[in-house]
């Protein structure tokens, strides 16, 4: 998984107009007019199901219906990995649907259709935008030990590049 | 009641362009950069023209403006924010104001008469401060068209 950060709102010039207007910086106010840009490469379809329930965030997302699935883009779990009869299991799954979506779209039926048999394995790409409040929200959530490991390594690095761009509304969250 | 804008998304157009090829194409973030850089300002009107055309307003989410309004009544900030509720605002002062929306929130202002006014002032800071020539010349255009 792969995760930039595109943009983000110039914290210093919100801060401008406050002290303009005599008002002491207070984080609490401030992270509904702070927005973050994301771009989020090569999780898989399991993790993006769980984002997009995160609603006050705008998605776009790679399409299905336009891009061809491959092979080699499918998320393998770690528990799947170190274990050798599921991974040989899951290994011949892909393999098997793969190889049906493959002769699908030879035949001629469109990928937007083809496209009922992938698995949630498959890797995608998307672009996301929210402001500080949605995303500390996100973080609390997906951070939690409850959550999957994945959606919590993209809230992990959702948080570190937040942080690390404005500091000042992040100093009192705390990663779960 | 005057608006000055504080922040926007940088490369407006370019970013609701991203938005878009990001939905169509497969390639890494990097490569889709590098071909609208490429293709030019032209393909980011086309683009942004389509979006606009379909009402697949989702791309114009991901531009994002913060104005300070001066001089707004309580009354007529609460009617803006319960009919548009993407609008995000602070109070600042007795009439003073901190506002971020995005530019489809700021498009459905405009079209809408209980947002319209507010929504002129902001294309014209926005048209004063040459933030985004392209958007401003085809979403308020559509407007002009259809009334």
């Amino acid at each position: 998984m792969r995760v930039r950060l595109l943009y983000h709102t110039d914290l210093e010039a919100i801060k401008r107009v406050l002290a303009q207007k005599g008002i002491a910086f207070d984080p609490e106010p401030v992270m509904d007019h702070v927005f973050y840009m994301f771009e989020v490469e090569d999780c898989s379809r399991v993790t993006t199901h769980q984002l997009v329930r995160h609603r006050a965030v705008s998605y776009d997302q790679e399409s299905q219906r336009f891009s061809a699935a491959t092979r080699e883009g499918m998320v393998t779990p770690p528990s799947v990995q170190s274990n050798e009869t599921g991974s040989k299991a899951y290994d011949e799954a892909l393999t098997a649907v793969y190889s049906a979506y493959e002769r699908m779209v030879s035949a001629g039926v469109p990928k937007e259709d083809a496209r009922y048999i992938l698995p949630s394995a498959i890797k995608t790409k998307l672009v996301m935008t929210l402001n500080a409040r949605s995303l500390m929200h996100l973080v609390w959530q997906r951070t939690a030990l409850q959550a999957q490991w994945e959606i919590r390594e993209l809230a992990t690095t959702l948080h570190g590049l937040a942080r690390e761009a404005t500091p000042e509304l992040w100093a009192k969250i705390i990663e779960r | 009641m005057k608006v000055s804008l504080v922040w926007s998304s940088p490369y407006p157009e370019k970013t609701i362009a991203v938005a878009m090829r990001r939905c169509y194409s497969t390639k890494p973030i990097e490569d889709i950069e590098a071909e609208l850089e490429q293709k030019g300002p032209e393909y980011w009107k086309y683009l942004l023209s389509k979006a606009l055309q379909d009402k697949s307003l989702d791309v114009l989410e991901h531009f994002v403006l913060t104005l300070e309004t001066e001089g707004a009544a309580e009354a007529e900030v609460g009617l803006l924010i319960r009919a548009f509720p993407y609008l995000r605002v602070t109070q600042l002062g007795q009439s003073d104001w901190l506002m971020t929306l995005n530019a489809r929130t700021l498009v459905e202002l405009w079209k809408d008469p209980r947002g319209n006014s507010f929504a002129e002032m902001v294309a014209s800071e926005l048209s004063r401060r040459g933030v985004c020539p392209i958007f401003s010349q085809l979403a308020f255009e559509v407007r002009t068209n259809a009334s």
